[in-house]
């Protein structure tokens, strides 16, 4: 890094900070790019469709006159009042005290119950190791280190509040959740009992979205993200104070015999595993490819889809879809799906079939169809909003703006949001306006 | 059978493989509105403007949107590019150009919406480590509160280690404006970081000192 003469060097602190800073941003994933992409294309060619309709200066000027009178209101309202201050934080420990560093130690064996003066509950349960980070006027900033806790945050205070759960951060506004954390298997769960929170932390995603009834699991060792639909109503009741103890990634149910399906450690060794080395999802994530299709090569394309684990058949399948070889992931996927009929890996396959389909060229309604599936199957699964926005471009492709419609008011009530939510905007203006 | 001359002009339609073209040739597919340079200049240049759009806005959902407009404006604006061959200077100079709207546009809404921004959500953490999040988390809030050209020459400068006059080429300022603005951000930094509580418990003051 090269510094001017004339520009005053950093103290050792900022530079310090700022590595630390650059370093910590992860570069955008394979499935990021890819989704980004597709996001890009159908917004390029939604508006390319409608170019000429030069309705953009009228609206350009209403939308100036409003911000005038906005800002006008605005400065008014400022003048006359002030902004509101919220009261200040404070909390009561029941069943433990605050050592320093704010962690919480248990005075018996009963847990440990946070109280804060707006009505905010901060639970720890027996055995767990978590503690008070920061309290200002503005929210908490609490840590569970390992164990479980359930968070209990009074809704329309305004406030912002964060839990550190391991790797895991959770922004949570209103809302009544039990999240655990176990450092040794690497497992964080976190059932929502009401309100929404955003998870962020080491998943595919970066973001998470939950909403009330929903439960989702991350298994960090097998790289594995689930999130299932609880009943709402009945999860109500131990809203505050039962605690649910880590628990590993909840498979989706089977409609097929789930029973006579391998497991992981009942397979015969997979062919990247051979020597106790298991680097396809490694190789994966590193963006080398075409090393795996060597592998595969070298193996025996039989071989593998009949010996490897589902995390390498996935592996597989991504390498092939990057690389354009939609045969083999198909084949890939196809095999997930049969030998390990109710992994979460097999859903995942199901979004995958779709993607693959669209690649094949005329497999457009075989895509939407596989969309449908995982729809059904997996409502709130991780690729939900992709499974809809797919299938709404293709509709729109396939049947015109009219039949697609219905799907994008559809996604925009799930996805507000989502990557595809622009593109459904501009679908249902442009329907409206057709004759 | 007599060869009958077609009655339909023909042409010979040739499968460019873009992933090899050179920036020139995919800035003049750009410009020629070809959806195929697009998407190899996507494939090419997002990663590059996710992160640096990453680590300004400190928000991955915001991050996503700044890209798809960059590249909109990229597709639409291609006819602008003077130099095919310094493409990536133009989707950088575009980029910064958006980062600029999307953080004014950020402090006027809180403007106007008595609303604190909101400080560093989802970046997709590689360090697992509470200490470390919670050190990257409150230099986020340090540089939210610096001058949009501040922050942005600061972070052209030192997360992307841009020169001087890269960095002046990409914010069309001139490069003693990069220098004072570099300066001047440098120096409150260190001063937030000093006072900041949190960070001073975990520096020493005097050992990081310049």
């Amino acid at each position: 890094m090269t510094t001017t003469p004339y520009e005053t060097k950093d103290s050792r602190a900022l530079k310090v900070l700022t590595e630390i800073y650059s370093d910590n941003a992860e570069p955008a994933t394979l499935v990021e790019i890819d989704r980004g992409l597709n996001s890009l294309l159908a917004r390029v060619s939604s508006v390319n469709a409608r170019r000429g309709r030069a309705t953009w200066p009228i609206a350009v000027a209403a939308l100036a006159l409003c911000a005038v009178v906005a800002l006008q209101v605005t400065s008014l309202i400022r003048k006359r009042m002030p902004i509101p201050e919220p009261s200040q934080l404070t909390y009561r420990v029941d069943g433990g005290r605050v050592l320093e560093g704010g962690y919480l130690r248990e005075a018996g064996h009963v847990g440990v119950n946070v109280t804060f003066n707006e009505g905010s509950q901060f639970r720890l349960a027996p055995g767990t190791r978590g503690r008070i980070r920061e309290v200002v006027k503005q929210g908490a900033h609490v840590a569970i280190e390992h164990g479980t806790a359930t968070l209990n945050v009074t809704p329309g205070t305004g406030r912002r509040w964060l839990v550190d759960v391991g790797p895991f951060l959770v922004t949570v506004k209103g809302t009544v959740f039990t999240v655990s954390w176990d450092p040794l298997s690497e497992q964080f769960g976190l059932n929502l009992q009401r309100g929404s929170v955003v998870v962020s932390g080491p998943v595919s995603a970066g973001e998470i979205a939950l909403r009330a009834g929903q439960r989702l699991s991350v298994n960090l060792a097998k790289a594995e993200t689930v999130i299932t639909e609880d009943n709402a109503e009945e999860s109500g009741s131990d809203a505050v104070g039962v605690s649910v103890p880590p628990q590993p990634a909840k498979p989706e149910p089977s409609s097929s015999g789930a029973s006579n399906e391998p497991t992981e450690a009942s397979l015969p060794h997979a062919p990247s595993a051979k020597n106790g080395e298991r680097r396809w999802s490694e190789e994966l994530a590193h963006g080398q490819w075409d090393r795996i299709l060597d592998d595969v090569k070298r193996v025996g394309i039989e071989t593998t889809l009949a010996e490897a684990s589902s995390d390498d058949l996935f592996a597989v399948a991504n390498a092939a879809r990057y690389r354009r070889q939609p045969d083999l992931a198909r084949s890939a996927l196809l095999a997930l799906r049969r030998r390990f009929p109710s992994s979460p890996r097999a859903l995942d396959a199901i979004y995958l079939l779709g993607r693959v389909e669209e690649f094949r060229g005329n497999g457009t309604t075989q895509a939407i169809a596989r969309y449908d599936e995982y729809l059904t199957r997996a409502p709130n699964g991780p690729f939900a909003g992709e499974a809809l926005g797919r299938k709404m471009t293709l509709t729109e492709t396939l049947e015109g703006p009219a039949r697609a419609r219905p799907v994008a008011d559809e996604y925009l009530s799930r996805f507000p949001k989502g990557s595809y939510a622009g593109s459904a905007r501009t679908l249902i203006r442009v329907q409206s306006s057709s004759p | 059978m007599p060869i009958r001359p077609s009655p339909v002009p023909l042409s010979l339609v040739v499968n460019q493989d873009h992933r090899a073209a050179s920036d020139g040739d995919l800035a003049r597919g750009l410009m020629a509105g070809d959806t195929r340079a697009l998407a190899e200049a996507w494939r090419r240049y997002a990663p590059m403007v996710l992160l640096l759009a990453k680590r300004t806005l400190g928000s991955q959902s915001d991050a996503e949107d700044i890209a798809q407009e960059v590249f909109y404006r990229l597709y639409r604006k291609a006819k602008r590019i003077e130099d095919p061959h310094s493409l990536r200077s133009f989707v950088y100079a575009i980029t910064v150009h958006a980062l600029k709207s999307e953080l004014y546009r950020k402090k006027l809404r809180a403007w106007l919406l008595f609303e604190q921004p909101h400080t560093l959500s989802g970046l997709g953490w590689k360090t697992v480590d509470m200490e470390s999040r919670d050190l990257v988390r409150r230099f986020h809030v340090l540089l939210e509160r610096l001058p949009t050209r501040e922050r942005l020459v600061f972070m052209l400068r030192r997360t992307e280690s841009m020169t001087v006059q890269e960095t002046a080429a990409s914010m069309e300022i001139s490069e003693s404006t990069v220098k004072r603005s570099m300066t001047r951000a440098s120096n409150r930094l260190s001063r937030w970081i000093e006072a900041d509580p949190g960070l001073a418990s975990m520096f020493d003051a005097e050992r990081w000192r310049r």
